[in-house]
């Protein structure tokens, strides 16, 4: 056999073209894990007990049957008369029912706008998956300054 | 001559015509010439597609890549910001406290996150920045609040105002 008969080559293109495809492939189904932030604003020491205008604010509070208690506080009084300061969100068959809480959240902030303070206060038993679900909504609902009360 | 594998499957390519800008030649002239003079350019341009498909996903995800332990599921959130620079780490797996990975007892971590507040603040004083300290707050979303108030009392004692609760964003 003759020199020139063995010196033949390899067509790699298509060979390099399934590789391409294949790494585009892997990298566009590749699961990337990216972590982001809920932020919040814890008051420290005595902060709270200033005795400065306070502006108004929204309790939410995780019962430990699932119920959810809304509270609005330091409220204007001319604000007070146009809405309900207390109301009360039973639990569904799933936990905590999501849905009443989204919309009552948009009725609250429709009506007074200048609402931007939220604060959580959860039970102990509460799930840290819930409370994080009701910053988020309060987020949502442009309530920026979200904090977490302790127990207690 | 003698019919060999190469001269039988030897064929007129139009990509061969098209690299060597001299046209459709004959069969002889390109098989000499042409494949010698011919840039790969097929597979360069996979090259670069490659990378621009990789630099395309790599600054859509432009956070800073965090390390989360296997353990850990995170809740979801939509409004969320985005991890732009390194937080102290606090994680809490199974009511335990991890600070920067290194096991916290319940009754230091005041200590813990006071000492950890003083340090910061010294390296910023040194490096001329104002901010003050944040601390990234890892748990898993089946974790019971009352593993997480020992911490909000704590960074309350040590005087830490910025709580980051690390989540995935929901899409």
């Amino acid at each position: 056999m003759s020199n020139k008969e063995l010196n033949f080559e390899i067509n790699i293109l298509p060979i390099l073209d399934i590789l391409s495809v294949l790494i585009c492939f892997l990298l566009l189904t590749a699961v990337w894990i990216q972590i982001s932030t809920i932020d919040t604003k814890q008051a420290i020491g005595d902060n709270s007990l200033s005795n400065g205008k306070n502006p108004p604010s929204l309790w939410v509070t995780l019962e430990s049957d699932g119920a959810i208690q809304l509270s609005l506080r330091d409220l204007p009084k001319t604000t007070q008369a146009k809405v309900r300061l207390e109301s009360r969100l039973a639990k569904t068959g799933k936990g905590i029912d999501w849905t009443a809480l989204e919309s009552k959240l948009s009725d609250l902030k429709k009506n007074i706008p200048e609402l931007k303070t939220g604060i959580v206060h959860p039970g102990a038993q509460s799930a840290y998956g819930d409370v994080i679900k009701i910053m988020d909504q309060l987020k949502q609902n442009q309530i920026e300054g979200v904090g977490l009360s302790p127990l207690g | 001559m003698k019919n060999t594998f190469l001269t039988s499957s030897t064929r007129r390519s139009p990509l061969l015509e098209a690299l060597s800008l001299k046209g459709s030649k004959s069969k002889n002239s390109l098989l000499r010439k042409d494949l010698a003079i011919a840039l790969p350019l097929t597979s360069l341009i996979d090259a670069f597609s490659i990378i621009v498909i990789y630099l395309l996903i790599g600054t859509q995800n432009s956070g800073v890549e965090s390390e989360l332990s296997g353990n850990l599921k995170l809740p979801q959130a939509t409004h969320s910001q985005a991890v732009e620079k390194k937080f102290a780490v606090l994680r809490i797996e199974q009511g335990t406290y991890f600070l920067n990975d290194q096991v916290v007892p319940k009754k230091l971590l005041t200590e813990k996150l006071s000492e950890l507040k003083r340090n910061t603040m010294e390296q910023n004083k040194k490096q001329n920045i104002t901010q003050d300290i944040e601390l990234m707050v890892q748990a898993d979303t089946e974790m019971k609040y009352a593993d997480l108030d020992p911490l909000l009392r704590a960074g309350s004692q040590a005087g830490i105002e910025k709580l980051k609760f690390a989540v995935v964003p929901r899409p």
